[in-house]
């Protein structure tokens, strides 16, 4: 179940059954639960892929699942299906987060394409997050001292005036600096403005 | 109300009420004194009467006295000859007849002896109770010393009468003869001298000087007090009297039975006005009564919140109270006399109201009263709610109508918002109630067709991609006609709940509906300043058909078409129903004058919730087509020529 896949969350089998099947004629294997109480029992925080479920359901709807989801940090992207009397409930579920919705009854090749996508920004974030992580890692490596002389390059200053800043030697200063591109991975000071950036840093340690 | 007493009432001053008292007082007064007066000339003329009398016997005696005694003085000579002639003879016998009242002639001589006495004189006479001589030697002396008759006086004989004598001294040749003596009886001469009429009415009494009577000729009979008169009864003088007293005569009646019809009369009279005097008061209790009540009445009338209008049998205004002026804003003065059409008819509603008037006066005015719109004087409309009554006078006359106008504008307006607010809630619980139906329904149909499509692609996909597996695909396939038959069982679930609306037939009169749905909108109908016209033709049979079905259809017809013509001006507001046989149908014509209906909106004019109102479902026209379908009927519509919409309802006459 870790791998990537759609869940399908929907109170009437045969819509379970028939989303299965379709998803299954494209090569996608999908997991199928009964009930929200169910598939929330059961996600995990490892799980990849996306979520498909019925917006109106017996029980917990589908709305309050996603609720669930997200109170524990998962960031599974959620596809709702609706009814037709069920569209501004889905408005405000994407504007809450949802990846998308779309209305019964539904085109399957929209569907199908919906979901894909939902796979593939599941996948990007999930890369993201890894990639961050990997960044965090190396700057975690730096001395205090590195970090000091990190901060004043990407404020853009020279050697000789970090060096006064810091009452060390302009040569230190370059001994520091090679060293903290070493431990970053990157050649240039704008590289690494631009590796922190992605990474959500600031800038500010 | 004043106690103070009204101006010009009955009430007249104190002295007037008492002047009638007065004048009758004075009336009897006078009354009164007349029969006193008349009474005391009464007794004045009796007297006088009395004393003409009177005077009438002293004259008679007094002559019948002088008579005889010049017959006496005549008759001396030849009685003193003593030849006695035969006629001389019947002289003195007719002297001595009690008719002269002499019952004695004596002669005497020149000596005073007596010559000749007729009849003889005797001895008791002579002596006579008196004892004194007679004829008295006086009296002859008198007579022959003065040469003319003289009167002794009156003296008591034998048997208690009482005589005089007349002296009458004869002469012959120049020398005195003798003296005749005659002597008279008291009581012959007043008795037989008296005429009988004198004697019946009075009694004659000759009285001596010391008051003695002496004579009397009376009857038994009571005497007057009054009425008596007393004369010198000279000759024979002295000191006789003759005293006449009038007998108490026979009873008056007649003054008296004039005085007692007088008192009578009066007493009458005074009953008579005592009990005038208490109708008087009766009356004029009752006219105070009256007036208690009548004010009583008006202040009730005129504190009344209800108008009361009063009309004569042409329908003028005879009277209208101050609330009925209150209500329509004009005057009791601009009301009064009025004719039809009345000041404060709404000149919108002339027709109708007119008519209501008619029904009125022509005594069919509905009983439960009757609603109709007013205009006051200032232009606003009111709404009032009329009673009208047969006005009887106190003859029990129909003199006219009584109306009490109720103004029920506030009322009206609140029914006719709680009325709106209900309607509006309705038709939202009825939208609410629809949209959930159909939201259900579409969810439910969803969930077999969503299933189906996602089959259907999945073997799409497959059939694309050449993977074609036979197993995997019937299996599939057996899936799909399992989720078409759960829908198709939804499909009969819904038909199955809406058979159970199917009509109920009854034979009913398509008119009386049509009256019955007309009435249902006529608030709705008068507030939007429309009109329905009802165009009955032929009496058509009745014919089967659900009547509160048939009723929905036309109300909604009429509503479309009032709703059509919204902004018409106010002479092209009118929704004509009319009704006809044609062509073994019933058909009913339900015609507007608003704008027509467009062939782009036309098309879909039956569609289930297409609407082109801002608050429509969008199912009326549908729901009327059902029923005109469930009746075997059918619904259409035309463009009229002149603008407009018809819609056109036939239904079949014989049952299908």
């Amino acid at each position: 179940m870790t791998d990537p896949r759609p869940h399908i969350v929907d109170d009437d089998e045969a819509i379970r059954d028939g989303l299965q099947w379709l998803f299954k004629t494209r090569n996608l294997a999908s997991s199928t639960w009964p009930s929200a109480e169910v598939f929330l029992d059961a996600v995990q925080p490892d799980w990849q892929g996306c979520v498909v479920m019925d917006i109106r359901m017996d029980g917990m709807s589908g709305l309050q699942c996603f609720d669930a989801l997200r109170a524990r940090a998962n960031t599974l992207p959620v596809v709702f299906i609706t009814g037709h009397g069920d569209v501004p409930m889905a408005v405000s579920a994407l504007k809450k987060g949802a990846f998308d919705f779309i209305e019964k009854p539904f085109n399957d090749g929209d569907l199908v394409e919906i979901v894909m996508r939902a796979l593939e920004a599941d996948r990007l974030e999930r890369a993201n997050v890894q990639e961050q992580a990997a960044v965090n890692e190396r700057l975690a490596s730096l001395t205090s001292r590195e970090r000091e002389v990190m901060h004043l390059i990407l404020e853009g200053h020279y050697n000789k005036v970090i060096g006064d800043k810091l009452n060390i030697s302009m040569r230190t200063v370059e001994v520091h600096r090679s060293k903290i591109f070493e431990k970053a991975g990157v050649r240039s000071a704008v590289e690494l403005a631009q590796l922190l950036k992605s990474s959500g840093h600031s800038g500010g340690g | 109300m004043s106690h103070a007493q009204p101006a010009g009432s009955a009430a007249a001053p104190q002295w007037q009420l008492a002047l009638p008292y007065v004048a009758l007082a004075l009336f009897l007064g006078l009354i009164g004194a007349l029969v006193w007066l008349t009474r005391n000339h009464d007794i004045d003329t009796q007297r006088s009467t009395l004393i003409n009398d009177v005077l009438w016997l002293e004259q008679n005696l007094r002559f019948l006295l002088d008579r005889n005694a010049a017959q006496l003085a005549q008759l001396a000579p030849e009685l003193a000859e003593g030849t006695v002639s035969a006629a001389t003879d019947g002289k003195l016998q007719r002297l001595l007849t009690t008719e002269n009242g002499l019952n004695r002639i004596i002669l005497l001589d020149a000596t005073g002896t007596i010559h000749t006495a007729r009849p003889p004189m005797r001895e008791d006479h002579l002596i006579g109770e008196t004892g004194r001589a007679v004829p008295a030697e006086s009296v002859f002396r008198l007579a022959s010393s003065m040469g003319r008759p003289v009167y002794g006086p009156a003296y008591e004989i034998a048997g208690g009468s009482h005589h005089f004598e007349v002296h009458v001294p004869a002469y012959a040749g120049g020398g005195l003869i003798g003296v005749m003596v005659g002597v008279y009886s008291l009581q012959d001469l007043i008795a037989r001298e008296l005429p009988w009429w004198f004697s019946e009415r009075y009694r004659v009494s000759v009285i001596d000087a010391d008051g003695r009577e002496l004579a009397a000729k009376s009857r038994v009979a009571p005497l007057s007090n009054e009425l008596f008169y007393t004369i010198a009864f000279d000759p024979p003088g002295h000191g006789l009297t003759l005293q006449i007293t009038a007998y108490r005569g026979a009873l008056r009646w007649t003054p008296i039975l004039l005085a007692a019809s007088i008192i009578a009369l009066a007493a009458i009279i005074l009953w008579s006005i005592w009990q005038l005097r208490r109708q008087l008061l009766r009356r004029h209790a009752a006219e105070q009564a009256l007036r208690y009540e009548t004010q009583f009445r008006k202040a009730m009338e005129d504190s009344l919140l209800t108008g009361l209008r009063a009309r004569d049998l042409k329908g003028k205004i005879t009277y209208v109270n101050p609330s009925f002026c209150q209500t329509v804003g004009f005057g009791a003065d601009e009301l009064i006399g009025q004719s039809p059409p009345m000041p404060y008819w709404d000149p919108d509603h002339l027709e109708r109201t007119q008519a209501i008037h008619d029904l009125v006066l022509a005594g069919r005015g509905p009983r439960e009263g009757v609603e109709l719109q007013f205009r006051r004087k200032d232009g606003c409309r009111i709404d009032a709610l009329i009673f009208e009554a047969p006005l009887i006078d106190a003859e029990g006359r129909h003199t006219g109508w009584m109306g009490s106008v109720l103004d029920i504008t506030e009322q009206k307006r609140a029914r006719e918002f709680t009325r709106q607010q209900e309607e509006r809630l309705q038709a939202t619980a009825r939208l609410v109630t629809m949209g959930e139906m159909a939201s259900t329904l579409a969810h439910e149909l969803n969930q077999p067709l969503a299933a189906i499509a996602s089959y259907n692609n999945g073997c799409l996909n497959r059939l694309a991609a050449n993977e074609v597996d036979l197993v995997e695909l019937h299996d599939i396939h057996e899936k799909i006609a399992r989720q078409a038959r759960r829908a198709g069982e939804i499909v009969r679930r819904v038909h199955a709940f809406v058979r159970r609306s199917e009509p109920k037939r009854e034979l009913v009169d398509i008119a009386v509906i049509l009256r019955d749905a007309i009435a249902l909108m006529e608030a709705d109908t008068r507030k939007r300043g429309m009109a329905v016209r009802l165009d009955i033709g032929e009496r058509l049979p009745d014919i089967e058909a659900d009547p509160l079905m048939i009723e929905q259809v036309v109300v909604n017809l009429v509503r479309n078409g009032m709703d059509a013509m919204r902004d018409n001006p106010r002479d092209r507001r009118t929704v004509t129903i009319t009704t006809r046989e044609q062509g073994g149908h019933y058909v009913i014509r339900v015609a507007d004058q608003g704008e027509g209906i467009t062939p782009d909106i036309a098309r879909r004019l039956f569609e289930p919730f297409y609407t082109t109102k801002q608050e429509g479902m969008g199912m009326g026209l549908n729901i009327c087509r059902s029923i005109a379908e469930a009746h075997h009927g059918r619904l259409r519509f035309e463009t009229r020529p002149d603008g407009g919409t018809v819609f056109i309802l036939s239904l079949p006459m014989e049952p299908a």
